[in-house]
């Protein structure tokens, strides 16, 4: 199905295997192309804009759409010589921010982008540095130039109400401008970006291939791992490289138990967001004992630091096996045990039912990910859609929840858990020997490489082109709150005041992961320029 | 069972918070805490520094006082132990410790001092002692004596070897 619109629309295919494909087409016919792919089910996973002067080529932008359906991950490329492009924002939302971010860290123009605005680089960057061209050095710090105070208006008519730009339960920079009406919150607007670490440019200009994944690990404080795996099966992608299968089992052994240590960790601070605190302690008392088998298995608590571009480092030990499994099935029933008089308060499951709400089509729209797209009714997991890793070969569910408030998020989430106990008792008993890593191997320059994951949060794409001397000559992590964000004003809209905080965290978010402004109302964009600009239009 | 369910469950459980630090903490086999170098093992080969991913470990070559320093800052160490896994000597590896609060940066410093062997060619400091020791230990007796030499005296001879090899062929 695909091939014959790509056909179509003229795109040249570059490389295939059966997980993806890269293409390239004409500029004239990206927009009704990307047209096309989204009205026959792929979103929009990914954007990364390439300066390719050093591999003899000109300014290009990689859109990765992904589609479940036909379980592929499809690469267009288009090249520039001129820095201009067509914008497909208009025809797909989810690609927004990702053409902004093109356009401030290359200087990329997006022709007929609905909102040319700044997105990543703060008010006080010089215009016309463009961060990662490959002429600006990684550890080059330009002149600021003086910032223009933003003149912030009052209005009269609604109450403008900050919340920000710490969360109150997450302890991360982020700033939401709440607009209420009397109780009822009319509209939202995010900003970010407020911690952007330039790890793509570290990772360009002073890694090797093998002490990138160190540094992929740290993009998350919590699911770090998940990236790590992307990033290695990103450039084993590229390569050709095929990971013995019990080094396979060990990646879905600490990516699941990552999981769980992520969704107990979330379903904690959620009752603690409800003044709930005695399920807070419940849940994190539980979580503490994964954190041991983590600490265990790999010699910490959180960054596991086990992987390299050939598989694991290290084996798991045998002889810890059977401890493992014990804790995991004790644990297991400790969560059902506890989470069963949990779900018997009716006053706690009234409170998160019916708020928050995601409506189906707003959430494909804007390409939203992982639980929060489960909980509204999409059924994706890229565990089962694009099998990575040796999830083929092991059996789950994926819950999904048609009703799309904070509830259902609670819900997918808490059978992910279950699923998560599942996958690792399977995995850890099923697990073959043998080696856990390839060490003979040649990476080839100039080779395009994608990595996908399902992490707690979501859908994780890696994307990366070979660079010489074991280098990457780019590497575009994209987070999965970068794509799930966006639909937090829509689901904040008609609520109450007070169901703010849950809403917002409700997505799982991650702001250290995405760090990215938007104002989207019904999958459109209704603002451009400075937030100051913004809340005048409002209301209008 | 609801509310009481849990009441229940936090009586039996009781208090499940970690003396720590009135009591020790039990740590695994394998716990990644602070690395440590051993001065009499380690032969200043740097591949540490070459695979350490926050450059945590530096060298520096003083060829005026012919000494070469491994330089770890434990402030930016992530403890992946990827140095401990290429370490040819055996000389670093990850302790258990993992109380690192310091009054002074300096105190985050290890540093190992090495004498560097001047090349018998050119005079210029070239390598450590140990390191040269280390090689002259897998190498055959006949090519021992290449390493008195720095690799661009090395160079230099090897091609002489070889000119002189092919005006003899001719
Ligand atoms: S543990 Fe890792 S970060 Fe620390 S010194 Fe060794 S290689 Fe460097
Ligand atoms: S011997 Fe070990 S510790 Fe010393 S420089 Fe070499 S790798 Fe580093």
């Amino acid at each position: 199905m695909v091939d014959k619109i790509l056909a179509e629309y003229g795109a040249v295919v570059l490389d295939r295997n059966a997980k993806r494909l890269v293409v390239q087409v004409d500029d004239k016919q990206l927009r009704p192309l990307a047209e096309k792919l989204f009205e026959s089910g792929f979103y929009y996973a990914n954007g990364v804009g390439v300066d390719e002067r050093g591999l003899g080529h000109d300014f290009a932008m990689y859109h990765v759409f992904a589609s479940e359906k036909d379980k592929l991950y499809l690469v267009v490329k288009v090249s520039t010589s001129n820095l201009k492009l067509p914008s497909i924002t208009p025809v797909i939302p989810g690609s927004n921010w990702a053409e902004r971010e093109a356009m401030d860290m290359l200087g990329l123009e997006f022709e007929g982008h609905p909102e040319p605005e700044r997105l990543i680089l703060p008010d006080d960057w010089p215009k016309g540095v463009y961060p990662l061209r490959k002429e600006f050095d990684y550890n080059e710090r330009p002149e600021f130039v003086e910032r223009k105070p933003e003149s912030t208006p009052q209005r009269t008519d609604v109450v403008q109400l900050p919340l920000g730009p710490y969360h109150p339960a997450l302890h991360e920079p982020e700033y939401f401008e709440i607009h209420v009406d009397g109780e009822v919150i009319t509209d939202a607007k995010y900003r970010g970006f407020h911690i952007h670490r330039g790890m793509e440019k570290l990772a360009e200009g002073r890694l090797t291939l093998n002490q990138v994944p160190f540094l992929a690990e740290r993009i998350c404080g919590i699911c770090g791992f998940t990236h790590s795996i992307a990033y290695c099966q990103a450039v084993a992608d590229a390569a050709g490289l095929d990971w013995p299968e019990r080094a396979k089992y060990i990646g879905v052994i600490l990516l699941e138990i990552e999981r769980l240590h992520s969704h107990l960790l979330w379903v904690g601070v959620v009752f603690h967001l409800l003044g709930f605190d005695s399920g807070f302690m419940h849940m994190w008392r539980i979580r503490e004992k994964v954190m041991d088998i983590a600490e265990a298995l790999t010699g910490n608590r959180k960054t596991y630091g086990l992987v390299l571009i050939g598989g694991m480092r290290r084996d798991i030990d045998e002889s810890r096996k059977n401890w493992v499994l014990k804790t995991l099935t004790e644990l297991r029933e400790e969560t059902e045990r506890v989470s069963k008089d949990i779900f018997g308060m009716k006053e706690l499951i009234n409170r998160i039912k019916g708020i928050g709400v995601l409506p189906k089509e707003d959430a494909r729209a804007l390409g939203v990910l992982g639980p929060v797209a489960r909980a509204s009714g999409i059924d994706t997991d890229v565990r089962r859609d694009h099998p990575y890793l040796a999830y083929d070969k092991l059996d789950f569910k994926v819950p999904v929840y048609p009703e799309g408030d904070v509830l259902a998020r609670l819900l997918v989430r808490y059978d992910e858990i279950i699923e998560s106990f599942r996958l690792l008792e399977q995995a850890l008993s099923e697990m073959p020997q043998g080696d856990v890593m390839i060490e003979d191997y040649t990476i080839p320059s100039g080779r395009v490489g994608l990595g996908a994951t399902e992490a707690p949060r979501g859908e994780d794409v890696h994307f990366v082109i070979t660079g010489v001397e074991s280098k990457v000559y780019r590497w575009h992590p994209r987070a999965p709150t970068y794509n799930n964000l966006p639909s937090v004003p829509i689901m904040l809209r008609g609520n109450n005041i007070a169901d703010a905080p849950i809403i917002i965290a409700s997505i799982d978010p991650c702001f250290s992961c995405t760090d990215h402004v938007a104002i989207v109302r019904k999958g459109k964009v209704i603002w451009k320029g400075p937030l100051g600009e913004g809340v005048k239009q409002v209301g209008r | 069972m609801g509310r009481f369910g849990l009441i229940f469950k936090s009586i039996a459980k009781g208090r499940v918070t970690e003396k720590y630090p009135f009591a020790p903490i039990e740590l695994p086999e394998g716990f990644r805490g602070k690395p440590e170098i051993d001065p009499e093992k380690c032969i200043g080969c740097g591949a540490c520094a070459t695979v350490c991913p926050p450059s945590a470990i530096q060298i520096h070559v003083d060829e005026e006082q012919g000494y070469k320093t491994i330089d770890l800052f434990l402030g930016r160490c992530i403890f992946c132990a990827r140095c401990e896994e290429v370490c040819p000597a055996e000389a670093i590896r990850l302790t258990k410790e993992f109380e690192l609060a310091a009054a002074s940066e300096e105190d985050l410093h290890q540093v190992v001092k090495l004498k560097m062997a001047k090349c018998a060619g050119c005079g210029r400091p070239f390598d450590t002692v140990r390191h040269l020791q280390f090689i002259a230990e897998k190498l055959p007796e006949e090519q021992k004596p290449m390493l008195a030499l720095c690799p661009d005296c090395r160079a230099k001879l090897a091609s002489k070897i070889l000119t002189v090899a092919a005006r003899r062929h001719r």
